[in-house]
């Protein structure tokens, strides 16, 4: 193995040979690693299956944890682990944390191909090596120390006893959620889940955890930074959404300060999880004698960030000679233009540039000086990825954090707002909300083919709606650690508006907001003592109900009066509407009431419009129709339509396949329902949903004019039929949910 | 090579006959797929494949029906994950797979199995569950098929991992159990108890571990064995957890003299599960 101690002139700024000034301080004298005695590297063997950044299965045997004493290019090199500890010969290791004394090493190894990534700790006095125990068919990694006494990680461990973990947003790819565990061995909590990957957990000097989330919920496809408390509750957005992002995703955050910090700056795939360097200011900054800090008045709309390597891609392009990417930073001061020391790579750092060429990235260890761009290398051993350089230094450990539980709500998740009225990305007028839906998500992990239609939305299931008291509060008990998504109703049951993400809770945790993505730096006034939802008490949206049960029974499915008042004249019956699997519960409503017209015969009742491929010449014709029949629809070898009739009517082609393959349509071309929008969907214009909340009332109607059946001289359709329509757009417009998921069924 | 095309035509009347690769999206084309499959490189032929995700690429489809048939596993995935995003693309070769199941060589039938997989095809369990018992298949073949029927994830491939626990080759036995513990709706592991005394500690390793994810408590007395005496320390690690798992106080002896283990892979595991006995 050859080692590259590139050579750099011995006497410059960052070498230092004498013993540790202090901890955690700079000494101007010596270079931004004047006080660091020892620098802890990962060394991994060079691959190239790691381009997405959430990939975390990548096994080559021969990695080692080294420390480099000084922290200079011709520095000692000692192997800390593991190649001298039986049965890590051939380890590959992912990822390490120091301890707060600087005592121990938490690491996360795959000791054989045949096993998966588990967490172990390393003494420094003596180099022995003891296994945290952990289920050996899950992979466990990113693992940081935690006051306490405990170790926080990601893992593709299922919180949920007899649930499947969920896939990614591309139904390819197992999730993993974050955990922790005492350093014992003992008390493993799996925290709450995210319906696609969290990863790179690091803890921030308040306490709290920051880490990388995906988020995918229709349009929204990035990685973003989030906070979450110790113990897994309290999820709060840090950083990368409402348009303040640098990249597509922002990962392996690390703080430089209060308020601060140094994160990658990237794209999801094909990246070697590296991109360009992003200092990022969670809030208002100032100055301070400890450096710059940015922890007054933290939010979204306040943050801020400074690209440190102005020239590398933030995407997934190629980079270029001499620019390269960076695998991760670690901050040795909070300058305004701070030292770091980086693990980065020249030439291309892109996946398939890579391996096209039979290559692989080179990461090695570099001192980088943010103000002058400059980078010094320390080690460079180029058989290996030189990762995570840290050093071997005492820190001083945050607060314990921990979030107060509600053991009365007996194992359920409580959610709901102070009023909801306040929101920072939708104006309500007053009165118009009629409750807040609440909505599961779930990916085909449970037996699903691998799209659940053509809008690119992941299987979702109504939980229920919680009615919006006067004062504009809500609250519902709903299903612990299971990824929840919300609608502001109207008293037609559409959505208003869509909270654009996932989130979830724990067990007993309480999730209560000021309103609806409320301004992070207004202040919620309401009026003196408890709201109207406290004392009226949350709304039941099966939160005890087992996830195998979380659907519509049988009889409900093709049931057209589900819908109705009872003797108070208040509706119900809209509880028993759970998912809208499209040929079980909303093909009969087409059935029993339009099928007979809006048969696919061309005519003024179907209309029809043509897709035609200009290159070719090649085209074909569609006519609209609600039947539940498949009619293939092909042009150029490539499907349009693989579901009923009545879905491509209703949905219409993918029009990011129309635009991406260059065809053009002609004709009588319309898409009736709208993924989430139910209200502006052609299809609930045209029909004109009658009144559902509070009290079903069919002379009160959404829109202006009449209705459809009344125009043509038809029987309405009941309250339950509408609402199965409604609740099909506003749940993304799926062909699949539970109810016709074809594991369960006749496959 | 299969060629889809032939097959396309008999189906559909509208077949395009553009040649040129469609460049947009992701930055996808047919092109990039070949110059990546010319390469020879895994990785770069996935993250191709996958660019095309939501492409509408004629171009594509013969290429990628091609690397349905690639030698390597994690290529032929990517391609099955391709047509599972185009199912009524995928419909015109499952029948063709199917059919190579029951008749195809060793060769043959890994494609099929590994393609049906990917392509989350239910229907084809009844012909994986022939598939398993036929004679003169590769381990290869036949690895394919339990990866296949783990896949699916569905009780009706229960007859395929449990032939798969009886095979002669020793890394079908462990896909077959691995696959057991993750089949939805599995709540019995009885027919891995018997894997404990697998004769390969890779086979042991998993078995200690699925009986203990799925809290067999039929295990407990071959587990306690393996715990204080099989030469793998991974095997002794994977049983004294799951030991922990089944939580019975009998089991306290064995893991006491665990907790002293010389591995220090074990010891901990053992002292944590002396805390989860009942």
């Amino acid at each position: 193995m050859k080692l590259d101690m590139k050579t750099i002139a011995l006497g410059i700024s960052l070498l230092t040979t004498g013993a540790s000034l202090g901890c955690n301080g700079s000494d101007d004298s010596s270079g931004p690693l004047g006080n660091v005695d020892s620098l802890v590297i990962l060394q991994r063997p060079r691959r190239n299956d790691t381009g997405d950044i959430f990939q975390y299965t990548s096994y080559v045997p021969g990695a080692r944890i080294v420390k480099l004493t000084p922290p200079t290019a011709d520095g000692k090199q000692e192997t800390l682990c593991c190649t001298n500890v039986p049965g890590f010969e051939k380890a590959d290791i992912s990822s390490y944390d120091i301890s707060f004394d600087a005592k121990q090493i938490v690491f996360s190894a795959k000791l054989a191909d045949n096993q998966a990534y588990g967490l172990h700790i390393l003494t420094l006095a003596d180099g022995h090596v003891d296994t945290i125990p952990t289920d050996p068919m899950r992979d466990y990694v990113s693992p940081i120390w935690l006051p306490g006494d405990r170790i926080m990680f990601t893992t593709n461990a299922i919180v949920e006893a007899g649930a499947p973990q969920h896939q990614d947003e591309y139904e390819r790819g197992t999730t993993i959620q974050l955990g922790r565990i005492n350093t014992d061995g003992s008390h493993e909590e799996l925290g709450p889940r995210n319906l696609s990957h969290r990863t790179a957990p690091s803890l921030a000097s308040d306490g709290r955890v920051i880490f990388t989330q995906w988020d995918h919920l229709g349009g929204e496809n990035s990685g973003h930074l989030m906070f979450v408390n110790q113990d897994m509750e309290e999820l709060r957005e840090a950083f990368g959404k409402e348009g303040k992002g640098a990249s597509n995703s922002t990962l392996k955050a690390q703080e430089i300060a209060p308020g601060r910090y140094i994160g990658i700056a990237t794209a999801r795939n094909r990246t070697i999880n590296a991109g360009a360097l992003v200092d990022i200011r969670l809030g208002l900054p100032y100055t301070t004698d400890n450096g710059l800090l940015a922890d007054h008045q933290m939010s979204e709309a306040n943050s801020s960030y400074v690209l440190l390597t102005p020239d590398v891609p933030t995407d997934n392009s190629a980079s270029s000679d001499s620019v390269g990417r960076y695998y991760d930073a670690y901050a040795l001061n909070a300058k305004d233009k701070p030292d770091l020391v980086v693990s980065w790579a020249d030439g291309v750092v892109e996946s398939s540039f890579l391996a096209a060429a039979n290559s692989s990235a080179d990461f090695g260890v570099y001192l980088y000086d943010s103000a002058t761009q400059q980078r010094r290398p320390i080690l460079d051993d180029h058989t290996m990825w030189d990762i995570f350089p840290r050093p071997l230094q005492t820190r001083t450990a945050p607060p314990v954090v921990s979030s107060a539980d509600d053991p009365n709500l007996g194992g359920q998740l409580l959610v709901g707002a102070m009023n909801v009225y306040q929101s920072s990305l939708h104006t309500f007028n007053q009165g118009e909300i009629y409750g807040v839906r609440i909505q599961e998500g779930f990916s085909s992990e449970e037996g699903f083919p691998r799209m659940f239609g053509t809008t690119m939305f992941e299987g979702q299931a109504s939980l229920g709606i919680a009615k919006v008291a006067t004062d504009g509060s809500w609250l519902a008990t709903v299903p612990a650690n299971v990824p929840l998504h919300l609608q502001t109703i109207d008293n037609y049951g559409m959505s208003l508006f869509n909270e654009p993400v996932w989130f979830s809770g724990r067990a007993g945790e309480s999730r209560v907001c000021g309103g609806c993505h409320e301004s992070r730096t207004d202040t919620t006034v309401i009026n003196p003592g408890i709201t109207q939802a406290f004392a009226i008490g949350p709304t039941d949206a099966r939160g005890k109900v087992a996830r195998t049960d979380r659907m519509m029974a049988v009889a409900d499915l093709a049931n057209d009066s589900i819908i109705t008042n009872d003797a108070q004249n208040h509706t119900i019956g809209t509880d028993r509407i759970v998912g809208m699997g499209w040929d079980k519960a909303v093909q009969p409503v087409f059935d029993a009431k339009c099928v007979a017209c809006h048969n696919g015969v061309a005519g003024p009742g179907n209309p029809s419009y043509t897709i035609s491929d200009p290159k070719t010449g090649a085209s074909v014709t569609w006519v609209f129709n609600l039947s539940g029949n498949k009619i293939p629809l092909t042009i150029g070898g490539v499907t349009l339509n693989s579901f009923t009739a009545s879905y491509f009517s209703m949905a219409g082609p993918d029009m990011e396949q129309i635009e991406k393959g260059g065809l053009m349509i002609s004709g009588n071309f319309k898409v009736y329902m709208n993924p989430q929008d139910a209200r502006g969907s052609i299809a609930m214009k045209t029909l004109n949903p009658s009144q559902l909340f509070p009290t079903v009332d069919s002379s009160k109607h959404a829109f202006a004019g009449t209705t459809h059946a009344a125009a043509k001289g038809f029987a309405e359709l009941t309250p339950t039929e509408i609402y199965k329509l409604i609740l099909a757009a506003d749940m993304g417009l799926n062909f699949y949910a539970r109810e016709n998921n074809p594991h369960d069924s006749s496959y | 090579m299969k060629n889809i095309n032939k097959l396309f035509t008999a189906v559909v009347l509208c077949i395009a006959a553009s040649a040129s690769p469609a460049l947009a999206g992701k930055g996808g084309s047919a092109s990039l797929i070949s110059q990546a499959v010319s390469s020879g490189s895994t990785d770069a032929i996935i993250a191709e494949v996958e660019k095309t995700e939501a492409l509408m690429c004629e171009d594509c489809i013969q290429i990628v029906t091609n690397l349905t048939e690639d030698s390597r596993y994690e290529v032929r995935e990517v391609a099955g994950w391709w047509f599972a995003k185009r199912p009524q693309l995928a419909e015109l070769l499952v029948e063709q797979f199917e059919g190579e199941l029951a008749n195809g060589t060793s060769t043959a039938v890994r494609n099929g199995a590994d393609f049906l997989g990917a392509t989350r095809t239910l229907t084809a369990l009844p012909n994986l569950r022939a598939a398993i018992d036929r004679g003169g298949l590769t381990a290869e073949a036949r690895l394919a098929i339990v990866r296949a029927a783990g896949v699916l994830a569905h009780k009706d491939g229960n007859y395929v991992l449990s032939r798969g626990m009886q095979d002669s080759d020793a890394t079908v036995r462990m896909t077959a159990v691995k696959a057991w513990r993750d089949v939805l709706k599995q709540t019995d592991a009885t027919p891995v108890v018997t894997l404990l005394a697998d004769p390969d500690s890779t086979v042991r390793q998993a078995a200690s571990a699925v009986v203990g994810g799925m809290h067999q408590q039929s295990a407990r007395v071959a587990l306690e064995t393996l715990v204080v005496s099989d030469v793998d320390a991974n095997v002794r690690r994977n049983a004294a957890w799951a030991l922990g798992q089944l939580g019975q106080s009998a089991s306290h002896a064995a893991l006491v003299k665990a907790s002293g283990d010389a591995s220090g892979l074990v010891r901990m595991t053992a002292k944590v599960a002396l805390g989860q006995l009942r």
